[in-house]
């Protein structure tokens, strides 16, 4: 099993080193200058000139490539173009919190979409698997910041149960959490009712079944084991997502994570913090591809990692 | 075992509890955006000017009324002809670690500011400072270049604020977070994307906050923000959207300010490309859009159709007149200049940089084609748009293009120099249009260096009334800044310059 680890994280290298190519490319073959957005529309060109030299933005690309490449070897992120501030100390501050989010979404999205998604599946075609039907199409079709404002109205402003926005108490967490969580919610009850279904149609059930066993413990634990592998590939897959993905719910409930701080520097081509939060949602990506890797042996002893 | 002495105790402790909590009064501004960085000298938008204006004093001050009055220095003289300046500081003034002001402290801070390879965005507003000398502890000179009039309104800029030059250098490259200043708040923590705490400073030479303490919470999206204030977590949210002030108003217990800005919102003509060198041409659109009708139904009132290229407010500032909505004139207008068919162009505008932007872009082309203009509408994101925008006049195709200035030193100079002057096309200065009058040069350069005040307004006057003429602009209107209240708000100071002051702000 270490091997297989070793193994995968070296795979890992030169997909991280890809990534690190694209987003330097990427930034700054986008038009607009930093310099000029520095300086702002009141500006001389000899500030812009000044504000170029005082970044390095002057220089061959490959030198500043080279240096971008060399600072990250050692561990130096750089300075934000636009806040002077060490960008190590951004994604310190940052990272944690988006973390924390998608971690909370998650686990809203199996507790609820596991159950659902079960109900769903041995009730099918009756009024249950419908409701949960419609939910599921509901919560992949709704927009984030629609259900998330809407939920600030109801529940915090009309209602008061919850704050209205910012981080702190658990309290603060619940709606983002929620509103995070609800398309991954509707996606894994989907996956699991169909999983489900695959496997009660399967011969060890029933022989489950004519072994006498009871209903629940032959759902539990041997239909919905079974069943979990697939859901587990997309819930990996799906915390991939609610990363990258949390920005517009930051926006909406003032989270301070990181998709708002990468949205921030796009808009204000600040090229060290772009490129670092890039750099830490893939790498978060591989990990979580990782682990879900793990999991399966713990599900399923059948799977061997040599 | 009776519970209930220990629910009276655990009653009681909440009581006391929620007591304390009631008598530390912080104020709560709910802004647009984090600050950027609180160095003042390193500011360039309201959010962090803002904050900065808590923490950090200037030289002088613009009274929302538009006045001058001297700030931290008490006194000053100008020499004959306006070469050399001296100023006396006021006394008791000291830092927020203690340290008194003097004017060896004022010295070290301009000279930082005017350090060229700070690359301070502002600094061009001192430019024509030369030296600063030092006299003795609590007087200093500024000795000119050449004669500059806009000095003393130049000083009330909220980047030109007095920085302890022992801190700069203690701080380093992180002094843009660990601000110490003379202000009558200092500072207490910064959660990065979240919000700013400041407490009240007790050494304040001046009058004392009544709060204890003012909040900034950075909360982007409109409908959050304006959800704090009717949920009362913010006791003031800025930047209200004109759909919501009838139903914020309609609560008891917020009021939505309607205080005008010095910010002008313009489209300025491309002067370098053929189409918009005949005035008849510029004139032409501006008579075929109806300014009015785009502040009642666009803004829903909250802006002000400008009738002059500064806003009212600005020392400078003469209504000139307004080019009446008359789509008819505008097509003889058209015809006279050639084009009996109409022309065809593109209108560039930003998406959420100004209030209501990209409707107002699109208002305006509805209005245009209704005179036979056709203009395409093109949009960009903001840095993409300051880059095309800023391009010299070869490779600049960007033919009209919407933008807003805003004139916070108070002072026409700022207003009209960099926008209007020859020397100022970009990407040498602010002027986008490529707009070149030698009597506006001639009046604007005369302005500069004449003091005398009577004299400046009669020349920008002039200089207004050339520029209303000439067309060079697509003249829209002033901002106006809306700003939910909660109503337990008194003293609060909405500054024309797009600051929210809680200097003297208190909570019932």
């Amino acid at each position: 099993m270490f091997q297989y680890f070793l193994r995968r994280a070296l795979v890992a290298v030169p997909a991280v080193l890809g990534v690190i190519v694209i987003v330097f490319a990427m930034v700054r073959l986008a038009p607009g200058d930093p310099a000029i957005l520095l300086a702002g529309e009141f500006a001389d060109q000899q500030t812009v000139e000044r504000i170029r030299v005082r970044f390095g933005l002057d220089r061959p690309m490959p030198e500043q490539f080279a240096l971008f490449v060399g600072n990250l070897a050692q561990g130096d992120l750089g300075r934000s173009t636009r806040t002077n501030r060490l960008v190590i100390n951004d994604i310190r501050e940052r990272f944690p919190n988006t973390l924390e989010l998608a971690f909370a979404a998650i686990v809203v999205a199996f507790a609820i979409g596991i159950p659902a998604g079960v109900i769903s599946a041995l009730k099918r075609n009756t009024w249950a698997d419908a409701a949960v039907t419609f939910f599921a199409l509901l919560g992949v079709s709704m927009p984030v910041f629609w259900f998330g404002l809407l939920a600030i109205l109801y529940f915090s402003v009309q209602l008061g149960w919850f704050p209205v926005s910012g981080r702190g108490t658990f309290g603060h967490l619940i709606l983002p959490a929620i509103t995070l969580g609800v398309s991954s919610t509707a996606i894994i009850a989907r996956m699991t009712r169909s999983a489900m279904l695959e496997v009660l149609d399967q011969d060890f059930v029933r022989t489950a079944r004519a072994k006498g066993l009871q209903g629940r413990l032959i759902v539990v634990k041997h239909a919905l084991r079974n069943a979990l592998i697939p859901v587990v590939t997309i819930g990996g897959l799906e915390f991939g997502n609610l990363m990258a993905g949390a920005v517009l719910t930051e926006t909406v409930f003032n989270w301070p994570g990181i998709g708002r701080l990468l949205v921030d520097s796009i808009l204000a081509r600040d090229y060290p913090v772009v490129q670092a939060s890039v750099l830490v949602i893939a790498l978060t990506f591989i990990v979580v591809n990782l682990l879900v890797d793990l999991v399966y042996g713990a599900i399923d002893p059948r799977i061997r990692y040599d | 075992m009776n519970l209930r002495p220990i629910r009276i105790l655990a009653a009681l402790a909440l009581a006391v509890g929620l007591g304390a909590w009631a008598t530390a009064q912080t104020l709560i501004i709910a802004q647009g955006t984090d600050a950027v960085s609180l160095d003042p000298h390193d500011v360039t938008d309201s959010p962090s000017a803002t904050v900065t204006s808590h923490l950090y004093e200037t030289l002088f001050e613009l009274t929302p009324d538009g006045e001058i009055v001297p700030h931290l220095v008490e006194s000053y003289e100008a020499s004959e002809g306006g070469l050399v300046y001296t100023f006396t500081l006021r006394e008791g003034v000291t830092f927020h670690d203690g340290t008194p002001l003097t004017a060896d402290v004022v010295k070290g801070s301009m000279d930082r500011f005017l350090d060229p390879d700070n690359a301070f965005t502002f600094r061009f507003l001192l430019d024509r400072v030369d030296e600063i000398e030092v006299v003795d502890d609590r007087t200093f000179r500024f000795h000119m270049a050449s004669t500059f009039a806009p000095l003393l309104a130049h000083l009330t800029h909220s980047t030109t604020a007095i920085v302890l030059p022992s801190q700069v250098e203690a701080a380093g490259e992180d002094f843009g977070e660990q601000p110490v200043g003379t202000g009558p708040f200092q500072f207490t923590s910064w959660d990065r994307g979240e919000q700013i705490d400041l407490a009240r400073y007790d050494g304040y030479w001046g009058e004392h906050a009544q709060v204890d303490g003012v909040r900034f919470l950075a909360v982007p999206e409109n409908t959050t923000r304006m959800a704090m204030a009717e949920s009362g977590s913010a006791h003031v949210a800025v930047r209200v959207p004109p759909q919501d002030i009838d139903r914020l108003n309609q609560l008891s217990f917020l009021n939505v300010e309607n205080v005008s800005s010095v910010r002008t919102i313009y489209i300025y003509f491309n002067h370098s490309l053929e189409l918009f060198q005949d005035a008849r041409v510029r004139q032409a659109i501006n008579y075929a859009v109806d300014k009015e009708e785009i502040a009642e139904f666009i803004t829903g009132g909250a802006v002000r159709p400008s009738d002059a290229a500064i806003s009212p407010g600005v020392f400078g500032y003469t209504p000139v007149g307004t080019y009446e909505y008359d789509p008819e004139r505008a097509r003889e207008l058209l015809a006279e200049a050639g084009y009996p068919d109409g022309i065809s162009t593109t209108l560039y505008s930003p998406t959420g940089r100004y209030l209501q932007d990209i409707q107002i872009a699109e208002a305006i082309q509805s209005q245009l084609a209704a005179a036979g203009i056709v203009a395409e509408i093109e949009t960009l994101e903001w840095a993409s748009y300051l880059e095309l925008t800023s391009r010299p006049a070869a490779e600049n195709d960007v033919p009209m293009a919407l933008l807003g200035w805003g004139t916070v030193t108070g002072d026409a100079d700022y207003g009209l120099f960099a926008l209007f002057h020859t020397s100022e096309h970009v990407p040498d200065g602010s002027n986008r249009a490529f707009y070149s009058n030698p009597e506006v040069d001639a009046l604007l350069d005369e302005a500069r260096t004449n003091t005398d005040p009577d004299a400046r307004e009669a020349l920008y006057e002039e200089a207004l009334q050339i520029i209303h003429e000439d067309a060079p602009w697509l003249f829209l209107h002033s901002e106006t800044q809306l700003v939910a209240v909660n109503e337990n708000v008194s003293g609060l100071v909405i500054h024309p310059t797009e600051r929210v002051l809680a200097h003297s702000a208190s909570l019932d």
